[in-house]
């Protein structure tokens, strides 16, 4: 029990909890996917800004009067610092890639940046994050030839700036889709939490349902529930109808003991008032030799009841142990002959050599065998053998009595069936039932030679294997 | 393709300088090199010990670090003077004192270290929270004074040919008077001083008129210099009448010793030079530089800068006081930022001086003044 309990969370919490985390990892892509997209309009922001310097820078180089001219207005290199905090820097430098001016000496452009402003034709421009010297700069560069009537050579320069700007505007830009997140997230788990309420509610109504139901009401449950419920609902309405099966099984079970165990106390009672009015001791006698009589056999039933509610309790122990079959054969029989002194019977054993064990109750194999035997005396005339055979493992009890009619043989193993009588009629029932528990079966035959009863219980498979294995 | 080999050798010197974080320095004065310290203040044998590098007068210097020094008296204090110093060539006779602060007014140097990552963080409590924008970038950099470009003139000047209270006003003056003026006019010479140069790139990007200044200034026969004190000099002693674009601080210092010059600030706009402090990447003792621009940064020294040197306070309690925010809307602040690099550009610095030279010397060609280091861009027709 416990460790179901252990096992067995709350469904809706089970549910919320990996609805959560399923809007949890989505969330964290979105906001991997939120990042890069921040960082890429930053740089997308500030590229355009990083390509109007250069513009600029460009158009003040020239060629005047056989001299290189470049006058870098102050302005440009001011658009390059557009928090006004980021250290700035930008190269002049000829076709061959030698540098001629600027502040630093910037490397070139890595091979593969061939990425452009997105919308721009203008493919002279390309910018790219690089490190350099310990610090991570925003590069661009810019080609471009000699405007003038003398030379038209070709040069590039080269800006950069650090990325405090970028990654303020980033951070700014991420800000906002991080608190967009939160919202959605938040209204997300509120819808998420009413939903799995509303699609609980059936299991709810159930578990309802089966508390406000009365102990005694067995009746299977009628309650619309949804596909997934249908099987569990079926499931406890079949228990439900065993459930009645049984119920009623018992109720007719106790009407007839009880109606058995009133016949003898009945016929003690009437003995008894007959006696009594009688002044003669011989009546007396055998009014008591009948009224011992009537006791012993009310008190046979009453044993035998008790044998059958042990049988058919859930409760009962059951306990298995390796049984030598000749020997308890032998045993009951000694007993039996201990119950019928001075009868006339040939009560006897016909064992195999070797010994045969099976695995089973010791006290129910003992309860079988003495009904078989009880009722085999009963009825024979002169003889009654036990016989004990192996494989598989079989106990028979004979007699030369008159015999059950084939068609009856199947009515006999009710209890009560009260066909064949003197007998409680429960016999019978509680040997077929402790074979069943054996994984076997109560067979009856005519015996050989007819007339006679010979009543086999086949001992079961599992019963024997157990045997064979060890 | 393109010969240019003087260009390729001024980027190499660049180079050079950038691995050396204290090597660039204006030249405000010539002095004699000065490889020992102008300045110790002795602390405890094994106590903490400070170097910082400057063109600041050493007597200003001991104003302000004797007052930092009786805070950490164990503090052992050494400035080395670097004025005069020539400003892009390593020195080697200043390694042996690394500095732990480098004080410049030669800002687009000092900004050319900053950016390209030759300075420290100034750390996160040094500078003041209300400390202006325009005297800090990045953490790296922060400027310490503020100190405006005056016109300087002698009383007989005013006497003769009215005072000079703004450009317009010298122009005008400069053209009326050709010939009276004729070599008693003195500037900074822009291909010599770095200073200079500054001072003319940032009167450029101010209005083009400057070019008719210069022109003006040309046909005087103005006197060229590289330093406010050699002016100083020239003017005290009688040679000049006038000085245009002098710093402020030391003006002001010789106007109260000699009460015939006069300091006027130009009243169509102003430019305020500060002289930035940084701590190179090798510095040393980063923590005491540190310590030292608290100080002068903080109320307490900015009221020290104020009161008791020629120097201009910028913190913003201090600065109220003088004179610098009644004229708020004409001062023109030169700030620490990426136009700065346009003025150690080799290149735009040979076509911004080729265009000086063209406009200087647009009159006659006799001038004295002319620069060797420009004489090949004034074959230029």
């Amino acid at each position: 029990m416990t460790l179901a309990v252990a096992t067995t969370t709350s469904l809706y919490r089970r549910l919320l909890g990996l609805m959560a985390l399923a809007m949890t990892l989505l969330g964290a892509l979105l906001l991997l996917q939120a990042n890069h997209s921040a960082h890429q309009g930053a740089n997308r922001a500030y590229d355009r800004l990083l390509d109007a310097a250069s513009r600029v820078l460009v158009e003040q180089v020239s060629w005047q009067a056989g001299q290189l001219r470049f006058d870098v207005p102050a302005s440009a290199l001011e658009m390059l610092a557009p928090g006004g905090d980021e250290r700035v820097f930008y190269t002049l430098v000829d076709a061959d890639g030698e540098p001629i001016s600027g502040n630093v000496e910037l490397p070139p452009l890595p091979a593969d940046t061939s990425a452009s402003l997105p919308g721009d034709r203008d493919d002279r421009f390309h910018a790219t994050t690089v490190q350099w010297h310990g610090m991570i700069l925003r590069l661009g560069a810019r080609q471009a030839r000699l405007a003038g009537w003398q030379r038209h050579d070709r040069f590039s320069i080269r800006v950069a700036h650090t990325m405090e700007a970028r990654n303020a505007l980033a951070g700014q830009l991420l800000q906002g889709s991080m608190l967009r997140l939160g919202g959605m997230a938040l209204l997300m788990l509120a819808l998420v939490t009413g939903a799995v309420g509303m699609a609980l509610a059936p299991l709810r109504r159930l578990r309802q349902a089966l508390r406000q139901r009365n102990p005694d009401d067995l009746s299977p449950i009628a309650l619309p529930v949804p596909r997934e419920l249908r099987e569990l609902v079926g499931a406890l309405n079949d228990l439900l109808a065993r459930q009645r099966r049984l119920k009623a099984h018992q109720q007719r079970f106790i009407g007839d003991a009880s109606h058995q165990l009133r016949t003898p106390l009945a016929g003690l009672s009437s003995r008894a008032e007959l006696a009594l009015r009688s002044r003669e001791p011989e009546q007396w006698h055998s009014a008591l030799v009948a009224m011992q009589r009537s006791a012993t056999n009310a008190a046979r039933l009453a044993g035998q009841l008790l044998s059958m509610s042990r049988l058919q309790s859930p409760d009962a122990p059951t306990e298995r142990e390796a049984i030598e079959l000749r020997a308890l054969a032998r045993a009951s029989v000694r007993q039996a002959l201990d119950r019928y002194p001075g009868s006339e019977i040939d009560l006897g054993v016909e064992a195999c050599d070797a010994p045969v064990t099976v695995h089973g109750s010791r006290w129910q194999l003992e309860e079988a065998l003495a009904n078989l035997i009880d009722n085999a005396m009963h009825h024979a005339r002169h003889r009654v053998t036990v016989r004990v055979t192996a494989q598989p493992s079989r106990l028979t009890v004979e007699d030369d009595g008159p015999g059950i009619p084939s068609e009856q043989r199947h009515e006999v193993l009710k209890p009560f069936h009260g066909a064949r009588h003197s007998g409680s009629g429960l016999g019978l029932a509680i040997v077929a039932g402790i074979c069943e528990a054996h994984d076997g079966q109560l067979e009856l035959h005519d015996s050989e030679p007819p007339p006679g009863l010979s009543a086999t219980m086949r001992l079961g498979a599992a019963a024997e294997s157990r045997e064979t294995a060890s | 393709m393109m010969k240019l080999p003087g260009m390729h050798s001024w980027l190499l010197l660049l180079l050079l300088l950038l691995l050396l974080a204290g090597g660039a320095q204006a030249v405000d004065s010539p002095r004699q090199p000065a490889v020992e310290p102008a300045l110790t203040l002795a602390g405890h044998a094994d106590g903490p010990s400070l170097v910082v590098q400057g063109v600041l007068d050493p007597d200003i210097m001991q104003t302000l670090l004797s007052a930092f020094h009786r805070r950490h008296p164990t503090m052992t204090i050494r400035y080395i003077d670097v004025s005069g110093r020539p400003n892009r060539v390593p020195d080697k006779s200043l390694q042996d004192f690394q500095p732990d602060l480098v004080l410049s007014s030669a800002m687009p140097w000092q900004y050319l270290h900053a950016n390209n990552g030759n300075a420290m963080s100034l750390g996160a409590q040094t500078l003041p929270t209300d400390w202006p924008d325009a005297s800090r970038w990045r953490n790296e950099l922060v400027g310490l004074t503020a100190e405006p470009l005056v016109i300087v003139y002698r009383r007989e000047y005013a006497r003769r040919f009215g005072i000079p209270r703004s450009h317009t006003a010298l122009l005008r003056q400069l053209r009326q008077h050709r010939d009276a003026l004729q070599g008693r006019v003195v500037t900074y010479d822009p291909a010599r001083s770095d200073t200079g140069f500054t001072y003319l790139a940032e009167d450029a990007r101010q209005s083009p008129q400057i070019w008719s200044l210069v022109a003006a200034l040309g046909e005087a026969h103005t006197s060229l210099t590289d330093s406010t004190s050699d002016m100083l000099e020239g003017l005290i002693s009688g040679r000049y009448l006038i000085g245009y674009n002098l710093i402020g601080s030391y003006a002001s210092r010789a106007a109260r010793r000699h009460s015939e010059l006069k300091v006027q600030r130009p009243a169509d706009y102003a430019l305020v030079m500060q002289r930035l402090a940084l701590i190179p990447t090798g510095a040393p003792h980063p923590g005491n530089a540190r310590l030292l621009l608290q100080f002068l940064t903080g109320r307490k020294g900015q009221q020290l800068i104020a009161r008791q040197t020629p120097l201009g306070a910028l913190h913003p309690a201090v600065a109220t006081t003088g004179d610098m925010h009644t004229t708020a809307g004409i001062t023109r602040f030169i700030r620490p930022g990426p136009g700065l690099l346009a003025l150690v550009d080799p290149l735009k610095r040979r076509s911004l001086l080729a265009r000086w030279q063209q406009a200087f010397d647009a009159d006659s060609r006799t001038d004295s003044g002319s620069d060797p280091t420009t004489s090949e861009d004034s074959t230029a027709p």
